[in-house]
C-alpha cells in the first residue's frame, strides 16, 4: 500500500495548477441565455486547448499529453478544486473521442478527434428514448439504407448541449428483426440538418441541460457509421463506461467543497457544538471520505491489475445520496437562504434531485452490484 | 497511489486465512462459544505462529511488522468469529507500546508478544467498564478514561467474570480503584488509534463474512419457485450490505496505513474506521440475520455469532457516535483555521 502520488503525479499536479492560476478562465458571465453561458464555455475550452490542456488524457498522437489514468483523474480533481466552468465539449472530449479512438476507422479520427478537442465541433449523446432509459437496448429510433445513406427516425431524451452540437453520438435500430442487442448500429449524425429538431426539456431547477430530439427523416451517410453495421450496442457500451470515469472526480472534489462550505456555515453558527447537526455532518464528512478512497482504489486497481473492483457502481451511488444529504442539511443549517430561488444552496438542493437518477439510476446500481459483484441470480423481466 | 497488499502480505492474508477456515471452523466455534471459553489448542498454535506480537517491535520478541499486517490478521479472527484473545492482545499492546514509557515497554511486550500474557482493553468511566472482551483471562488490563491509560493485573483491576452475548472471548466487568495500576506515560492518543484500527479491521471481516454467507444462502434458498437473492427487496439489501462493508474497508484500510506511513493523520483516521466499521459491523451482520428468514433467528445458523461479536466490537472503545462527534471537531477545528487563514 501507498496512498500518496508518485513524484511524476505531483509535478504533473503542481504544473496543471499552476497553468490554473495563471490561465483564470474569461469572467462568468453570469444569469444570461444559455447560448451566451454556451459561448463562454466553448472560449474557455479553447483556452485550455491552447495550453495543451482540454485533454491531457488522449494519446499525444490525437492531442492529448498520453496522460495516465492517475494523471487524468488529477487534472479532473484540480479542474474541479479550481472551481472553473467544464469545457464547452466534455461530452466529445470523454465519450466522443475516445470511443472514435476504440472503434473509428483512420479517416473518422483524422476527421473528427481534432475538432473535438478545439471545440470547433460540440458534440452531444443521443442514447435514451422516452420509452428507452434504464433499459436502453429496447430503443425504437430507426436507420433505414438508402443508397450510401441511412435515413433516421425517432425521438431521443435527456441529450445535453444539443442546441450547440454539430455530432451526435447516435444509436438506432437497424435491423428490428435481430435480438434487440444486436440489431443497433452506431452513426455519427450531423446536427445541423432541417430534419433533426431540437426542443430544451426544462428541469425541476427551472433551467434546461437536457433535450428532447425529434428526429424526422435525418440523412447520415454510411461513412458516418462506428464500429460496423449492428455492432452498436459493444460500440455504445465504450462510450458509456467512458461516462464517469474523469468526471467522477470533478463531483467528487465539487461534494468536498459544498460540504466543506456548509461545516463552515455551521461552525459559524456554533451549530457544530450541537450534537445533532455534528453528528450528521461527521457522518457526510465520512461518506465523503470514503467516496475519495473508492473512487482512488478502483481507479489505481484498474492500472495496476487491470480490473477495476467493484467501486464503480457503489462510489456513483455513495455520491448520489450523500449529495443528495448534504444538500438537503444544508435547508437546516442555512435555513431560508436554502429555499430562496436563485441562491446556490437551492440550486444545489434541487440539482442534486438528478444525481440518482443520470447515468445510470441508484436502482439500477444496486441491480448491477447483485448481479455483477454479488452474483446474484437476475430477476426474470416481465414478458410482455 | 497503490491500495494493494505485498506480495508477503498477501502471503499473511492467505495462510491465516487458509489456517483459520481449518481451526475456527463454525462448529469449532460454536462448540468453545457454547462452553463460553477460548480455544486453547488454536491459541498456543498461533503463538507458536508468532500472531501475537505481529505488530511488536522485535526487540521486545515481536515480528516487527507493521498497521498493516495487524489489521489483516484482524481482519481474518473477524471473518471466523475466532474464539482467542488476539485482538484484545494487540489491541493491549498497542496501547502499550505507543503509551507506554521505555520501561513500561520492556515491562509488558515481552510477554504480549510472545502470547504468555493475555491483554484486554476498553474504555472505563470512573474505573469501571462494563465489558471487557477475553478480561476473564486477561494478565493486564489496560483501561482508557479521559485520553489517559493506565495498565491494571488482574488483582488491581478488581475483574468480575461477566457473560457476553459474544461468548467466544470471555468478558469481565472491571472496576478499578482511582489510584490502582500504572499510569502510561507516553503517546496514549496514538496507541488509542492503534488499537481503534484493529478492531475496525475485525469488524470489516466480520462484515465480509456475513455477506458471503448471505448471498450464498440467498442464492440457495428458493421461494415462489425463485431464489430469494433474485427479488429486489432481498438484492438490494445485499448491495447495501457490500457498500457499507466496503466503506468500512476504504477508512480501515487508509487508517491502517497512516499508522507507519503518515502517523500525524492516525488520529483521524482511526476515527474515521472506527466510526464506518461499527456502523457496518451492526447494519451488515443485522441485515444477514434478515435476509436468512426464520433460519437466520436459529441458534445452528451461525450468523448470529457473527451479530454478536458485531455487536461487542461496535461497542469496544467507543461506538459510532462517539468517534463522529471526534470526526466533528476535527473537521471543525480545520474549518475555524480555514475561515481566519
Amino acid at each position: 500500500m501507498d496512498l500518496t502520488f508518485s513524484d511524476e503525479e505531483l509535478a504533473f499536479r503542481d504544473e496543471f495548477r499552476a497553468w490554473l492560476a495563471d490561465n483564470p478562465p474569461p469572467p462568468d458571465p453570469g444569469e444570461v441565455a444559455d447560448g451566451a453561458r454556451n459561448a463562454w464555455r466553448a472560449a474557455w475550452q479553447r483556452q485550455l486547448y491552447e495550453g495543451g490542456w482540454a485533454a491531457p488524457g488522449w494519446p499525444a498522437e490525437y492531442g492529448g499529453r498520453g496522460a495516465t489514468l492517475t494523471q487524468s483523474a488529477i487534472y479532473f480533481e484540480e479542474l474541479g478544486r479550481a472551481r472553473v466552468p467544464l469545457p464547452a465539449n466534455v461530452l466529445g472530449l470523454l465519450l466522443g473521442g475516445p470511443t472514435l479512438m476504440v472503434w473509428g476507422t483512420d479517416e473518422q479520427k483524422e476527421r473528427y478527434l481534432a475538432p473535438i478537442l478545439s471545440a470547433d465541433e460540440i458534440w452531444c449523446q443521443g442514447f435514451s428514448e422516452p420509452d428507452a432509459g434504464s433499459d436502453l437496448a429496447s430503443l425504437k429510433t430507426r436507420a433505414v439504407r438508402n443508397g450510401d445513406d441511412w435515413v433516421v427516425t425517432g425521438q431521443k431524451v435527456w441529450t445535453s448541449a444539443a442546441q450547440y452540437s454539430k455530432w451526435c453520438m447516435l444509436v438506432a435500430r437497424t435491423d428490428p428483426d435481430a435480438p434487440k442487442h444486436k440489431g443497433l448500429t452506431y452513426f455519427l449524425m450531423d446536427m445541423e440538418q432541417e430534419e433533426v429538431q431540437v426542443r430544451p426539456l426544462r428541469q425541476i431547477t427551472g433551467e434546461a441541460e437536457f433535450n428532447e430530439l425529434f428526429i424526422e427523416g435525418a440523412r447520415i451517410p454510411d461513412d458516418n457509421v462506428v464500429g460496423g453495421v449492428g455492432n452498436g450496442w459493444k460500440v455504445a457500451l465504450t462510450t458509456l463506461m467512458n461516462e464517469r470515469a474523469g468526471l467522477g472526480f470533478t463531483l467528487q472534489i465539487r461534494l468536498r467543497q459544498l460540504l466543506d462550505d456548509l461545516i463552515a456555515v455551521a461552525a459559524e453558527r456554533g451549530l457544530l457544538d450541537d450534537p445533532r447537526y455534528a453528528d450528521q455532518l461527521a457522518e457526510l464528512h465520512a461518506r465523503c471520505e470514503a467516496i475519495r478512497l473508492m473512487a482512488w482504489k478502483g481507479l489505481t486497481d484498474a492500472e495496476r491489475y487491470g480490473q477495476p473492483g467493484p467501486e464503480g457502481s457503489l462510489v456513483k451511488w455513495l455520491w448520489s445520496d450523500t449529495n443528495q444529504e448534504a444538500t438537503q442539511l444544508a435547508a437546516d443549517i442555512v435555513g431560508a437562504e436554502a429555499l430562496v430561488a436563485g441562491t446556490t444552496w437551492s440550486y444545489e438542493l434541487l440539482r442534486a434531485r438528478g444525481n440518482s437518477i443520470e447515468g445510470g439510476t441508484t436502482e439500477i446500481l444496486k441491480n448491477i452490484v447483485a448481479e455483477r459483484v454479488l452474483g446474484l441470480p437476475r430477476l426474470k423481466p416481465a414478458t410482455a | 497511489m497503490d491500495f494493494g497488499l505485498t506480495d508477503d502480505q498477501r502471503d499473511i492474508q492467505r495462510t491465516a486465512r487458509e489456517l483459520l477456515a481449518d481451526r475456527a471452523s463454525p462448529e469449532r466455534v460454536r462448540e468453545h462459544a457454547e462452553a463460553g471459553r477460548h480455544d486453547d489448542r488454536l491459541w498456543t498454535e498461533l503463538r507458536e505462529l508468532g500472531w501475537p506480537g505481529i505488530a511488536i517491535p522485535e526487540e521486545h520478541g515481536g515480528q516487527g511488522l507493521g498497521g498493516v499486517e495487524l489489521a489483516i490478521l484482524c481482519e481474518e479472527l473477524g471473518r471466523t468469529v475466532a474464539p482467542v484473545p488476539l485482538l484484545p492482545s494487540t489491541m493491549a499492546a498497542a496501547l502499550v507500546q505507543a503509551g507506554g514509557s521505555v520501561q513500561q515497554r520492556e515491562r509488558w511486550l515481552p510477554g504480549l508478544a510472545s502470547g504468555e500474557h493475555v491483554g484486554a482493553v476498553a474504555a472505563a468511566t470512573d474505573g469501571v467498564a462494563g465489558l471487557v472482551p477475553s478480561g476473564a483471562d486477561a494478565d493486564l488490563i489496560v483501561l482508557v478514561e479521559d485520553g489517559a491509560a493506565r495498565v491494571l493485573t488482574p488483582e488491581e483491576a478488581g475483574v468480575e467474570a461477566v457473560a457476553a452475548i459474544d461468548p467466544t472471548r470471555p468478558a469481565a466487568r472491571v472496576a478499578a480503584a482511582a489510584d490502582a495500576g500504572e499510569p502510561l506515560t507516553g503517546d496514549v492518543a496514538a496507541g488509542v488509534a492503534r488499537a481503534l484500527v484493529a478492531v475496525s479491521a475485525e469488524l470489516v471481516g466480520v462484515c465480509d463474512r456475513a455477506l458471503e454467507m448471505t448471498v450464498a444462502y440467498v442464492k440457495e434458498r428458493k421461494q415462489f419457485g425463485t431464489p430469494v437473492g433474485a427479488y429486489q427487496a432481498v438484492s438490494h439489501r445485499c448491495a447495501q450490505m457490500l457498500l457499507d462493508t466496503e466503506i468500512a474497508r476504504a477508512a480501515t484500510s487508509e487508517a491502517a496505513w497512516t499508522a507507519d506511513a503518515d502517523p500525524d493523520r492516525l488520529r483521524e483516521c482511526a476515527a474515521l474506521a472506527k466510526a464506518t466499521a461499527s456502523d457496518a459491523g451492526r447494519s451488515v451482520t443485522a441485515s444477514a440475520i434478515q435476509a436468512h428468514g426464520g433460519i437466520g433467528f436459529t441458534w445452528e445458523a451461525d450468523v448470529h455469532w457473527l451479530f454478536k461479536r458485531a455487536q461487542v466490537d461496535a461497542a469496544l472503545l467507543g461506538g459510532a457516535k462517539k468517534h463522529r462527534a471526534r470526526l466533528a471537531r476535527f473537521v471543525g477545528e480545520r474549518a475555524v483555521v480555514g475561515a481566519t487563514a
